[in-house]
């Protein structure tokens, strides 16, 4: 196997790895809401806490492991930059895992302050350990991030040229040099991602500051801005982290060339500000918000709708309609991640108008429409990745029988799992609560049903991919 | 009035329909396959349909939308006696509230909704169970939120933002009368 490769595997492992475990806690946790279990509420929110920091973090380093990848290819990458990061990120995880078992930590992934300080049920070294852990996860993704900045900057002829900015307005510039459309993905991700890394350090420092000397007093309405930048934006880069081997593998499985051309340039500017501006959705709620920071954060959030469908996903239907698309577990995959990227989309435009937002704010519609995205959009882009890699390697692909009970199981699981989300958050259930009103218990129970169909299905999809793995290479390169 | 019940079929038809042409994309495969030199012009020029379409209707429905925000006037205070307002101050603590236990019908009312110690959320619930307003508790601020009850009835408050282990118990109410 070659360096790239094992970088390749080391993230995406222990990425699925992290994923599974904090599967396993979701399913817990809807269980006890459909009051199957009783684990009481210290534990149900320890468990709240770590299946919030650890599902984003595992998405992440999918998408930071298949990115990289993807750039390797395009030139001279250091995979021990990339080991860096990735030790970085797998310790800040275990920091985390630590603060919540044994330590208790329940002060929620997002941590707002003054909460990790105040009525805590946990000693104070969990709550510095846990601020650690976040810091270390923005270390290793900002220096990840600086990686791919520099790879691209050095690559493609500097800002101009990594942006795609000559070609949008230089009439002579070089095709040879125009990065590929995953290149504009990780040029953009990279600048969203260490703004997006810095503001997870400067919260981080600011709450360690408290931690370490309780006069020093943060002001929770910056604080509330800070977080919600740096988790908002976390997430949201997974996707267009994810888009960078959509394109790739689409383009494979058709037969057909992607390029980038010039709207889909400007589609990626766009998405680089829409990212970072979008998030002031989250303090809709907060009536003292600078008002035309609301506006903004409803047009932002509208208007990302545009490059994401106009382009990514419009693109992708146009390589895939009436092509010679080879319908195998890794396109399945690749393809239904789009469907979960755009219906999650759906509940996210929703929720960010404001007029809706005023009775869905902190509903269970919140994690409904985040969930769609991110299990059916990033996951499945994820496995979409794994499955292109095994397909690859031994040339070889899943039975039809195979691909159909992977398909009932995972989609048919996945879309009962969603869908007692949205009943509930459309019925006013809030969100984090260990014990919900109702109907929260019974959508919960339909919920718990549904994550343990898709966790047959995914079992399933495990073994395949142990198989495909154990055939021997086609290609021993 | 609740928004909410209306979303969800909202939700699924646009789901349903964005699925569906998901489905015949992946469907036409099956068809007789055409050279991606005249896949993608005709696809071009849909897309412009698109990007015209979504762009206009987005900011309209902004626009359009706009009355129903439910900020509060900015200089609402300072009309406060005018119009007959009345000013409830609304105090979140681990895990409780406390308010009046009894409010007017028909009547505007400001709730200037603060904390004690943490973020909560302030969620009103009316007597058939549907949110009708809320908005954050926050440390240090105070936030206004203006509603006007219609119909009377036991109104329960919840706690809308994830405050400590109490959270889910952390619920109060009053009667509107």
């Amino acid at each position: 196997m070659t360096m790239a490769r094992r970088v390749l595997w080391t993230y995406l492992l222990t990425g699925i790895a992290v994923f599974t475990l904090m599967m396993l806690l979701g399913i817990a946790m809807r269980a006890e809401q459909a009051r199957w279990v009783a684990f009481g509420p210290q534990i149900f929110y320890a468990m709240l806490t770590l299946h919030g920091a650890g599902m984003i973090t595992s998405v992440a380093l999918c998408g930071m492991g298949g990115l990289w990848y993807l750039m390797r290819r395009e030139g001279e990458l250091s995979a021990g930059a990339a080991l860096v990061a990735y030790a970085l990120v797998v310790l800040g995880v275990v920091a985390v895992l630590l603060s919540v078992f044994p330590g208790g930590f329940a002060a929620g992934w997002t941590f707002l302050y003054p909460l990790p300080f105040v009525g805590a049920t946990w000693p104070s070294w969990a709550t510095g350990t846990f601020l650690t852990g976040i810091m270390l996860v923005s270390l290793g993704w900002t220096a990840w991030c600086f990686q791919m900045l520099g790879f691209t900057l050095t690559r493609y002829g500097g800002w101009a040229g990594a942006s795609g900015w000559n070609l949008v307005f230089k009439r002579d510039a070089d095709p040879h040099e125009t990065p590929p459309p995953q290149s504009i993905a990780a040029f953009v991700v990279a600048v969203d991602g260490i703004l997006t890394g810095m503001a997870g350090m400067t919260i981080g420092v600011a709450l360690i500051a408290h931690w370490l000397n309780p006069s020093v007093l943060v002001d929770p309405l910056w604080a509330k801005n800070v977080t919600f930048f740096f988790g908002h934006a976390f997430a949201n880069l997974t996707i267009y982290m994810a888009l960078g081997w959509v394109y790739v593998g689409m383009a494979r499985y058709t037969g057909r060339e992607y390029h980038t051309t010039k709207i889909l340039a400007i589609a990626w500017w766009a998405t680089l500000v829409f990212v970072a501006i979008a998030y002031f959705h989250h303090l809709y709620m907060d009536f003292v918000q600078y008002r035309p920071l609301q506006y903004v954060g409803e047009i932002a959030s509208y208007l990302s709708a545009i490059p994401a469908t106009a382009v990514s996903v419009w693109g992708s239907m146009l390589l895939v309609y009436r092509s010679r698309m080879r319908w195998t577990l890794g396109s399945i995959f690749l393809f239904t991640g789009l469907v979960g990227w755009v219906v999650g989309g759906i509940g996210a435009l929703l929720d960010a108008s404001i007029p809706l937002n005023f009775d869905l704010h902190n509903t269970l519609w919140v994690p409904a429409h985040f969930h769609t995205y991110l299990l059916g959009g990033v996951f499945l882009f994820a496995l979409g990745l794994i499955y292109m890699q095994l397909e690859e390697r031994s040339g070889r692909c899943s039975p039809p029988l195979l691909r159909w009970i992977v398909g009932l199981t995972t989609f048919g699981g996945m879309t009962v799992f969603l869908l007692g989300f949205y009943v509930a958050g459309a019925n006013g259930v809030p969100r984090r609560y260990a014990v919900e009103p109702a109907p929260g218990p019974l959508t919960a129970s339909w919920a718990t049903v549904g994550a343990l169909l898709l966790l047959l299905g995914l079992i399933v999809v495990l073994i395949e991919a142990i198989r495909l793995a154990r055939l021997p290479a086609e290609d021993p390169a | 009035m609740a928004k909410g019940p209306l979303v969800l079929p909202a939700f699924l038809v646009l789901a349903v329909a964005a699925m569906a042409v998901l489905l015949l994309v992946a469907l036409s495969t099956r068809l007789s396959p055409l050279p991606y030199s005249q896949v993608q012009p005709e696809g071009y020029k849909l897309r412009r349909w698109w990007f015209l379409i979504l762009s206009v209707g987005l900011v309209a429905i902004f626009a359009v939308t706009l009355p129903w925000f439910p900020y509060p006037p900015l200089r609402a205070a300072a009309h406060a006696t005018k119009n007959g307002t009345l000013y409830v101050k609304v105090t979140a603590q681990q895990y409780a509230f406390t308010m009046p236990s009894v409010l007017p019908l028909d009547r505007r009312i400001v709730f200037e909704v603060t904390s004690l110690d943490v973020n909560h959320g302030f969620g009103i619930y009316d007597p058939r169970g549907q949110i009708v307003a809320q908005v954050q508790a926050m440390p240090d601020y105070v936030n206004h939120l203006p509603v006007t009850f219609t119909r009377a009835g036991r109104y329960t408050v919840r706690c809308l933002e994830y405050c400590g282990i109490g959270h889910a118990s952390m619920q109060g109410g009053f009667d509107v009368r």
